[in-house]
């Protein structure tokens, strides 16, 4: 190397960096040698010394040992690694020396750790390029490798989920049809009918059909307590029953039904409807709209808890005779005990 | 208050005078004879050395092993020890 007695500024930045480690690696190990001869491999201590013999610095005649030094120059090594020293006399001069040979060691494990990171990312950058000149094509087949993977994993995540979701699927059209079966089976009847018959008309009929057999019960309940009324309008249950017995929509109706339904038709208004469809007229709301306010509903159903209470009522005693009785035998207690 | 023991509040009380070197939290009997061996007879002579270490920590420190074989418990109570006298009454 042709390099031998340079100026520090002339030389390249790399050129520095590398005179400068081996410099300071090769006072570290001049350094260590005194002490621990047989730590470092024989293969630094080569490359370094060649280096190292070409240059001379200053920073020599501090070296490795801090008692040699005087005063001065200790203090002077001391500012150098960065640490301000006070006075340096008899009884803090041993305190100093081994300050400096403490920074000393930091400061030459912390320049090689800098040294080796720095060659090491100079190669790793010349190995990161090439692996990324073979990585792209890696990348490429790693990518579809990916993708293959991922399409996989998605098509296996979905086929449980879709297997769920059909699980599901099925569970519920089976709690559905088995839901709709029961009360539905007269709604599929009335259906069936409707195509058979195939006309809207049917369909009203049908619905009439099962509104008059919910209405059975309560017109049977009535029919025994409300005989009279029954009775009284039986001009218009005829009248209300010739009608739609003449109508043509009238075909789904059973002769049995036709008393109950009588009784039933009581709340249906007396006219016929050009559809079939009957509605009750609703109970107007009291007071609202200036709508007179009806009190009485002669025709309005008995609830069966009103029945049922009318019933038992009729055979326990009255109130009034209750308390009656108890205020005769209150006096005749009270009579018993004054005399006795 | 519960971290300093009382021969350390009583040292940093007032000012040390003529106290012996005893004095010093973390100076005991042996420790103290030490460093009456090495010179060190007065609390103001240990203050002078702390004072030209220029109140480093890690210095005082060395110092109290290498003169007296301090461990570091006792090394520790006489540089707070020190340290808070000369923020009283420096």
């Amino acid at each position: 190397m042709p390099v031998l007695v340079e100026e520090p500024a002339l030389l390249s930045k790399s050129r520095l960096r590398s005179d400068f480690v081996a410099h300071n690696v090769k006072l570290h190990l001049k350094h260590i040698d005194h002490r621990n001869a047989a730590e470092f491999s024989s293969d630094e201590e080569e490359d370094v010394q060649d280096e190292a013999e070409k240059e001379e610095k200053p920073e020599e005649a501090e070296m490795p040992d801090p008692s040699g030094l005087t005063d001065d120059d200790l203090k002077a090594a001391l500012l150098r690694h960065g640490f301000k020293p006070g006075p340096i006399v008899a009884s803090t001069r041993a305190l100093y020396e081994k300050k400096l040979r403490r920074l000393l060691r930091s400061n030459g494990h912390n320049l090689l750790n800098a040294a080796e990171k720095v060659m090491y990312s100079a190669s790793e950058e010349e190995e990161e390029e090439e692996e990324e000149e073979n990585g792209e094509d890696d990348d490429a087949e790693s990518g579809a490798e990916e993708e293959k993977q991922e399409a996989a994993e998605q098509s296996d995540e979905a086929q449980p989920g879709s297997s769920q979701v059909q699980a599901g699927s099925q569970t519920v059209a089976a709690d559905a049809s088995s839901s709709f079966t029961s009360p539905v089976f007269s709604i599929t009847e009335m259906v069936e009918e409707m195509e058979s018959r195939g006309s809207l008309s049917t369909s009203s009929n049908t619905v009439r059909e099962f509104n008059g057999s919910n209405g059975q019960e309560h017109c049977s309940g009535s029919s025994r307590l409300d005989t009279p009324v029954v009775d009284n309008s039986s001009m218009k249950n005829h009248s209300v029953y010739c009608t739609p017995r003449t109508s043509p929509h009238k075909r789904g109706m059973k002769p049995p039904r036709e008393p109950v339904i009588d009784t039933f038709k009581d709340l249906l208004p007396a006219e016929t409807t050009p559809t079939g469809i009957y509605a009750t007229r609703r109970r107007p709301i009291k007071g609202a709209a200036g709508r007179p306010v009806q009190y009485a509903y002669p025709d309005t159903p008995f609830s069966p808890t009103t029945l049922e209470r009318r019933v038992v009522e009729r055979r326990l005693v009255p109130i009034h005779i209750r308390f009656l009785f108890f205020l005769v035998m209150a006096c005749i207690l009270y009579l018993i005990y004054e005399l006795v | 208050m519960s971290s300093t023991s009382q021969k350390h509040r009583d040292f940093v009380a007032e000012p040390m005078g003529e106290k012996t070197v005893m004095a010093l939290a973390g100076i005991g009997e042996v420790l103290g004879k030490r460093l009456e061996e090495k010179g060190f007879d007065k609390a103001y002579v240990v203050l002078g050395q702390f004072l030209v270490l220029k109140k480093d920590e890690e210095l005082f420190r060395d110092w109290l092993k290498d003169s007296c074989m301090a461990n570091s418990k006792q090394q520790k109570d006489c540089f707070c020890c020190l340290k808070e006298w000369c923020d009283a009454f420096l």
